[in-house]
């Protein structure tokens, strides 16, 4: 007996009980939906994420300053580092929250003084107008880059370059539009007003630097440059926990790991609801066998081998999960698509290898609960099934 | 062609052994009519079960075509089913969901025969029962007699050294039976072996030779010939 007709006979005996096969089919659908979506959206997840992490910079450090001692640590102190260690380029950083007014709006946001080198650091791209200057910097002059949330709550529009708004009783003049970020795990991106370091320092009535970022030549000299801001740091502190270096890539190695453990405790979840599809499978296979007794009787005693009547039934449970495990592949991509939308995952699809998952489970799972029935089967006696009403 | 040698067979009953062949000797050359008579308990289902491979015996030996089959697997049996028996049962036993055509081809299939073999065979074993006109229909589209002529078209589709008739016109009206008895006298003109069984005389009558069974043992009527010569 050829593959071919035993599927096609399997196919028949699904399609003799087109309900009950549909229920048992939904159980695997609802497994696999469960399988492919939870870890496509733990896998979206983890690229937003680590993208946003890498849009930071693979290649900056970032040192926090936590003691309130004085720690001698100046701008021109910082500069000194540039080109040694692989760092490229530093710049310190102060920030507050300041409310800012213009005509009668007012809004409270996140204020940083930062050197011209924070936006290429910061990978911030300004979109319109420009980046703050060397000259802003020497002559604290009263400029600012926004962020467009900060634009549209004063303003209302984003054609702001050239307006003007007062921040702490200075006249501040908009020179630059800072480019879309969304929200991260910071918080909303958008909401910042980065002036002149010289400038926040009187604004913000802080001289010492709490924070300063640092760029190095690539990833790959990163733990070099980390080890030479940690002897920096070390002489000018006198606890570890004064300060703290965060590397982008440890965090990101940190996140991976964590997002990961997350997909494969997701799928571990979904693959119980598979498995609770597939004792689905097994049960009415169990039905279908002793429902069918004398049809194998029958089959048997025109010369049926045991083989025979084994890969029938094992070809039937495995056509039914896999048919499960397709309509519930094309389930889930439905949602994904429905999801994609509202939960601004652009990337959010069927991935190839949760497809595979999901179609070689089903298949494994129709063997797996199709095996115990179809042994059953081929191993009733000829004269007791025939005998079976 | 088939020949059993002294074959037992006893089945546990609520704690009684009850002996359903004893030491049955029986024989069935080549081309033979025989009809196996007896009431129901007297061991002629056991007897048909034995000769037709679905069950082996306790003791005794078993040849079919000189073939000693006593000790044969599960997996040879079926061949032998498959290949040297041809199945005549009371209730029919056609596979409800297949067509008379796809009936009548299980067991070529079972065969493991090509697709074009498997059709010659089929039209031709249809064609002898003269059912060429139903091959589509499903049992349930077909009267008693012509799904047991299906049945028949099915037995003998693989050209078996015996065809075995279980009562085969026992859910049948009289004159659908005469039809189905003429269908089985014109196979055995035509060279095959019957063996059939039966509890009614009448129906036996239409068998050149007629053994009884009776509590598990055989008494052999006179059979025509024997009587001629007398």
């Amino acid at each position: 007996m050829t593959f071919l007709q035993s599927l096609k006979m399997a196919f028949s005996a699904i399609g003799a009980n087109k309900m009950r096969s549909f229920l048992t089919v939904l159980g695997v659908i609802i497994g696999v939906i469960a399988v492919v979506v939870l870890t496509s959206l733990g896998q979206g997840a983890l690229d937003q994420v680590s993208g946003q992490i890498q849009n930071l910079g693979t290649n900056m450090l970032t040192v926090t300053i936590s003691t309130t001692r004085h720690t001698g640590i100046d701008a021109p102190t910082l500069h000194a580092l540039v080109g040694h260690d692989g760092i490229t380029a530093i710049s310190p950083s102060i920030s507050g929250r300041m409310t800012a007014k213009a005509g009668t709006e007012t809004f409270s946001c996140r204020v940083e003084g930062a050197e011209p080198a924070f936006f290429a650091i910061r990978k911030m791209n300004v979109t319109h107008g420009r980046a703050l200057t060397p000259s802003d910097e020497e002559n604290r002059l009263p400029v600012a880059v926004i962020g467009i949330r900060v634009a549209d709550e004063l303003f209302g529009h984003r054609n702001v370059i050239g307006n003007t708004f007062s921040l702490g009783g200075r006249e501040m003049t908009i020179v630059g539009l800072l480019e879309e970020q969304g929200t991260s795990m910071m918080g909303n991106e958008d909401e910042r007003i980065i002036i002149p370091f010289s400038l926040a320092q009187r604004l913000l009535r802080q001289t010492s630097i709490t924070t300063f970022y640092v760029s190095t030549e690539s990833e790959d000299v990163i733990d070099q440059s980390e080890q030479a801001l940690h002897r920096f740091m070390k002489a000018r502190t006198t606890e570890d926990r004064d300060y703290s270096v965060l590397n982008q890539s440890s965090i990101l190695d940190i996140f991976n790991t964590t997002t990961a453990t997350l997909t494969l405790m997701l799928g571990g979840i979904a693959g119980i609801a598979l498995l609770v599809g597939g004792i689905g499978i097994m049960n009415i296979m169990l039905v279908s066998v002793t429902e069918r007794t004398r049809e194998i009787g029958i089959r048997k005693a025109i010369g049926a081998q045991r083989t025979a009547i084994l890969s029938q039934f094992l070809i039937e449970a495995v056509a039914l999960s896999l048919v499960g495990g397709v309509l519930g592949v094309a389930c889930s991509y439905l949602m994904l698509t429905v999801l994609r939308g509202p939960l601004d995952m652009p990337s959010l699809t069927v991935s190839m290898s949760s497809l595979q998952l999901a179609l070689s489970f089903s298949i494994a799972i129709g063997i797996i609960f199709g095996i115990y029935p179809a042994n059953k089967a081929s191993l009733l006696k000829p004269i007791d099934a025939l005998r079976y009403e | 062609m088939i020949e059993l040698e002294r074959v037992s067979k006893r089945y546990q009953m609520g704690g009684e052994v009850v002996t359903a062949l004893d030491e049955v000797c029986f024989s069935i050359g080549a081309h033979e009519y025989v009809a196996l008579i007896g009431p129901s308990g007297s061991g002629k289902s056991t007897m048909m079960n034995i000769i037709g491979c679905l069950d082996s015996a306790d003791s005794g030996i078993y040849r079919l075509d000189g073939q000693d089959i006593t000790r044969y697997t599960a997996r040879q049996l079926a061949a032998i089913r498959n290949r040297k028996i041809g199945f005549i049962f009371q209730q029919f036993n056609l596979l409800q969901k297949l067509t008379a055509y796809e009936n009548v081809e299980l067991p070529l299939i079972y065969q493991g025969l090509g697709l074009g073999e498997r059709r010659i065979r089929v039209n031709a074993a249809m064609e002898r029962v003269g059912l060429a006109d139903r091959m589509r229909h499903r049992p349930n589209q077909l009267s008693g007699g012509q799904q047991q002529r299906v049945a028949i078209a099915r037995a003998l589709v693989t050209g078996p050294s015996l065809i075995l008739a279980d009562e085969p016109t026992g859910n049948l009206d009289s004159k659908t039976s005469v039809e189905i008895m003429a269908t089985l006298r014109e196979l055995n003109a035509a060279g095959n072996s019957i063996l059939l069984i039966t509890h009614d005389a009448n129906v036996a009558s239409e068998a050149p030779r007629r053994v009884r069974i009776a509590d598990g043992r055989l008494t052999e009527e006179i059979s025509e010939d024997k009587k001629k010569k007398k």
